[in-house]
């Protein structure tokens, strides 16, 4: 094919709606008699309820209906496990506890809700709110990771033992025995916290039950419109085409938009059939710190037993993973944990004890990374102190032990996020990581810029990390295209928009296969009116998944366009070629159809189609790899610390990135970018504080530390190198998650090697000036003793 | 969150004990009681209007006095909820005999806060406390003076009760304080 679109810089067709405040958020949708609903939330992160009063706010003129677990009787039942335990491994503990539409007698977090009020508008709703009165008996909060373990602790979960949600073990290889040639062991144990995904726009959720029609409209912002629909069928009693859920455009999604189902979205349903008429509720900002899943918290004691050249000739580890209040996630993020813990690295011999635990905290679901950089931390962390204890250099123990280009695709032995076996389809990771080098300017920094720096008095330090990411994970999605008579395209897939740029990614794949321009490709992603079968926008597999079953149904089409058009211009296909609109003889040009004359032959309104044919030039495909599409980047930074204020500032950062072909490098790149953000945030600015009872100390965005534009690298550089992904067509993997993802282990390798003098080791994230702060001074108290 | 900190009456240890058990006095010293009485043996019920920042609302609570020692220490147990979150707190009170007149009332405690409160109110939550003791103890300073002013003139002593705007006015000028109190304004103190 001569028509190149794909890997393009094309501009985002989707951006001229966006920015002119065309585009259709679940916030804009606004119906006839709709009616608003808000939610009484529990102050206490673990109490009974003892007793609800909502006599005062059901006085409120303007309250519809206020409504408690009780009064949803038979219609109340947990929420659906959206990912069960993975089957193939033995001796795997799970207890599967759900959250719940509205709280029956015990809370289990803080922001867990008791009761709904249904009133004509959101400002009555909230007024009634605060007039219902909940008597509660506080409980102890269950918080701490490892103590929420001992015998005789305060539960969560009353039925169960304890406060064990699962627990499994991987091997790999035999690490006692790996440990037992080692010349050198090291042990640390790290803690990583929690952070919130805070999407620019919240969740929110419109639904609409037209009885006579016997049908439920909703919108809902959501990364996975079609299992919506599919639950949400299921719990209501109804057929699945009775039910249409539209994830229209989504402002930031990051993961916890897949959870589901939330309790709203088990509630308003509910609402909408009981009451009849529509329901609006758009979640607010304080709501989003309690109602909205968190990610990172774990605790991990890891051993690494190394050679003295710095060989990794084994990893142990136990990790204790917090679930929150329930486990509806079963163990993506965990075991994505388990996935990265290896890095990109040659490691022969693996033991990783997983013990995932219920607290009274937030429910905990995959934010961008998912696992991921808890993963990669703790490697790179480990491998950054054995080179400074074993006095290595940190760069060439990187390259002794990187996966070779001839050991793909690479057999982990290991399970992953998909159940199935891990492994690392493809990979050259040694160019990218000299690349990084050389624009980061590494050795050049090290012997000349840095020392002349420090001879000033600054702090300054640089930290460089390869990492991979396992990417583009099955089951499968769809897409549907289909030639109109204008001579336009139509397309449609599962996978909803949250800012990926789908609709020009994937515009383009079918533009290059239907020789069109990429502004006549309109594509609808979300809405399940559209096409029936798919999963969602999650583990970086939009590209790869989606992006491949847009290529295959785009291809069909192109098939059925040359054998309609060869019957009619009596020409075999092989002669015939297309361009701009149009299906030409290649020899002469001016014997042509266009794809629009085309599509409507394709559909006669009289006559008889050919028996075995089908009607339109349309076709639906769909697309599952066997395993995932393995990406692997590298992140560099020279960040330099004030010694006074703790405050640093990232003079440049370099990454390169290879995931396999890209679609349009632009969209990679502001992929990058935003993902880079989150990572700093994640590092240095973003953790949410909870108190031993429970509270989360900083619910507003106001204490709450998103960094903003002053906090990123004043300079910027992505570069890219190209391994194709061999198990897909299009040779990609995701990148959607990537940017986040290394960079906490990036920032505490630059940030010791910028505090060099005080020998500070880090071993948790994320940090924070105070934090950085403490640590200093607690060693310089050391020090002092 | 910790409190924690002393204060000196012009008053015996006595006296100062009585002033503290004295619901009228307390409800006047502490700014925002709406409401405070004794519902049996040491247990004190109070409806209290407290504002932190952009949190607001009513509590109620109840206010529990143990490991009563007179006329040297106690414990105090406050357990309060309202719109705004909740509050749950435990402190030691001792009271110090300096010279007979004088009394040196040393205080520490735990308070855990929730809700609203907890996540809206956290940084200014501490400021805010501190400048309610200090407001009451501006208080019970002038009901001591005019308890021995009105003893030495031979009347009844007559107390001012504070006003929500008073005590409004007072956090206010207390978290500005604070603000200007920081280690790199130093110079722009006063």
């Amino acid at each position: 094919m001569t028509y190149k679109v794909i890997g393009k810089r094309v501009k985002r067709v989707e951006d001229p709606r966006l920015l002119t405040g065309g585009a259709l958020f679940v916030g804009d949708v606004n119906l006839p008699d709709m009616l608003h609903a808000a939610f009484v939330r529990s102050d206490y992160a673990h109490a009974k309820i003892k007793s609800i009063d909502i006599s005062q706010a059901e006085e409120i003129p303007g309250v519809v209906g206020i409504f408690t677990a009780e009064d949803m009787g038979e219609d109340w039942k947990p929420g659906p496990p959206l990912v069960s335990p993975p089957p193939t491994l033995e001796d795997v503990v799970f207890n599967s506890r759900r959250q719940v539409p509205l709280v029956k007698d015990k809370v289990k977090h803080a922001g867990e809700i008791i009761a709904v009020v249904v009133a004509e508008t959101r400002y009555i709703a909230e007024d009634a709110v605060e007039e219902i009165f909940v008597d509660y008996e506080p409980l102890p909060a269950v918080t701490d990771l490892e103590k929420c373990l001992e015998p005789g602790h305060t539960l969560v979960h009353d039925d169960l033992d304890s406060n064990l949600a699962a627990h499994l073990v991987q091997h790999k290889g035999d690490y006692q025995a790996a440990k037992a040639e080692a010349d050198y062991v090291l042990k640390r144990k790290f803690k990583l916290d929690r952070g919130a995904a805070a999407a620019m726009e919240n969740r929110g959720i419109v639904v609409d039950w037209d009885q006579k029609n016997q049908h439920l409209m909703v919108w809902d912002a959501t990364q996975s419109p079609i299992p919506i629909r599919n639950g949400m069928a299921e719990r209501l009693g109804l057929r699945t085409h009775q039910v249409r859920v539209v994830a229209p455009f989504v402002g930031g999604g990051f993961g916890p938009k897949i959870m589901m189902f939330y309790a709203e979205e088990m509630v308003l349903p509910w609402l909408t059939m009981k009451l009849n008429r529509p329901v609006k509720w758009i979640e607010d900002r304080k709501e989003n710190f309690y109602a909205t899943t968190q990610e990172r918290e774990q605790i991990q004691e890891v051993e690494m037993a190394l050679s003295k050249e710095g060989r990794i000739l084994g990893i142990k580890q136990s990790i204790i993973h917090d679930t929150g209040a329930y486990d509806p996630y079963g163990l993506t993020i965990p075991l994505n944990t388990q996935s990265h813990s290896m890095g990109p690295y040659d490691v022969k011999n693996y033991t990783s004890e997983l013990s995932v635990v219920f607290t009274n905290k937030i429910i905990t679901t995959p934010v961008r990374g998912a696992g991921r950089p808890q993963g990669i931390y703790i490697v790179e962390r480990m491998l950054d102190i054995a080179c400074r204890e074993m006095d290595l250099n940190p760069l060439e123990v990187r390259r002794l032990n990187f996966i070779q280009p001839d050991q793909f695709p690479y057999d982990h032995e290991i399970i992953d996020q998909a159940f199935t076996n891990l492994v690392f389809d493809s990979g050259n990771y040694q160019p990218a990581y000299d690349k990084a080098v050389e624009k980061l300017e590494y050795e050049r920094f090290i012997k000349e810029e840095q020392p002349r720096l420090r001879a000033e008095g600054k702090y300054i330090g640089i930290g460089l990390v390869p990492f991979i990411e396992t990417t583009g994970v099955g089951p499968y999605e769809g897409a549907r295209v289909a030639v109109e008579p204008s001579g336009k395209i139509s397309a449609a897939t599962g996978v909803g928009t949250q800012g990926q740029s789908h609709m020009t990614s994937f515009a383009q794949i079918i533009a290059e296969q239907l020789s069109v321009e990429v502004e006549d490709v309109s594509l609808v992603s979300g809405d399940t009116a559209e096409i029936h079968w798919g999963t969602g926008t999650f583990a970086s597999r939009g590209a790869v998944v989606a992006g491949n079953a847009v290529l295959a149904a785009a291809s069909d089409v192109r098939s059925k366009v040359l054998k309609l058009a060869s019957k009619v211009l009596e020409t075999p296909e092989e002669e015939l070629e297309l361009e701009g609109g149009l299906v030409r003889v290649a020899d002469i040009p001016e014997n042509s159809i266009s794809l629009g004359e085309l599509a409507v032959l394709a559909n006669p309104f009289r006559g008889a189609v050919e028996p075995g044919t089908e009607p339109g030039l349309e076709s639906t495909k769909y697309f599952g790899p066997a395993y995932g599409a393995t990406a692997f980047g590298v992140h560099g930074m020279i960040l330099e610390v004030d010694p006074e204020t703790m405050m640093i500032k990232i003079h440049k950062y370099v990454t390169v990135e290879d995931c396999g072909t890209m679609l349009n490098p632009m969209v990679v790149e502001g992929q990058i970018h935003g993902g880079v953000s989150m990572g700093i945030g994640n590092a240095y600015y973003e953790k949410l504080h909870y108190d031993e009872n429970g509270q989360l100390m900083n619910a507003s965005l106001a204490d709450y530390l998103l960094i903003f534009s002053t906090e990123m690298p004043e300079i910027f550089e992505v570069y890219h190198e190209n391994t194709p992904a061999p198990n897909n067509k299009l040779g990609t993997k995701g990148v959607g998650e990537a940017g986040a993802i290394p960079v906490p282990a990036a920032f505490a390798q630059a940030l010791e090697n910028a505090l060099e003098e005080f020998d500070l080791e880090i071993t948790e994230t994320p940090l924070s000036p105070n934090q950085l702060y403490e640590l200093l001074h607690a060693k310089e108290e050391d020090n002092e003793s | 969150m910790k409190v924690e900190g002393e204060h000196i009456f012009n008053g015996t240890p006595g006296q100062v004990w009585d002033l503290f058990r004295d619901t009228e006095v307390m409800a006047a010293a502490l700014p925002g009681t709406k409401k405070m009485e004794l519902i049996e043996e040491n247990t004190y019920e109070a409806v209290m209007f407290v504002r932190v920042g952009p949190v607001a609302g009513e509590f109620s609570g109840q206010l529990l006095i143990s490991n009563e020692d007179y006329p040297r220490q106690y414990t105090m147990t406050v357990e309060g909820r309202g719109k705004p979150g909740f509050m749950k707190g435990v402190g030691d009170v001792t009271l110090v005999d300096l010279d007979g007149n004088q009394t040196r009332m040393e205080y520490q405690g735990e308070v855990q806060i929730g809700g609203r409160l907890a996540a809206v109110g956290q940084r200014l939550v501490d400021t805010v406390a501190k400048s309610i003791i200090s407001q009451a103890f501006e208080i019970l300073d002038q009901v001591l003076a005019e308890q021995a002013k009105a003893a030495e003139e031979g009347r009844e002593a007559v107390y001012k009760e504070s006003s929500e705007s008073d005590y409004i006015s007072a956090v206010a000028k207390d978290v500005i304080k604070n603000i200007l109190k920081r280690p790199d304004n130093d110079g722009d103190e006063e």
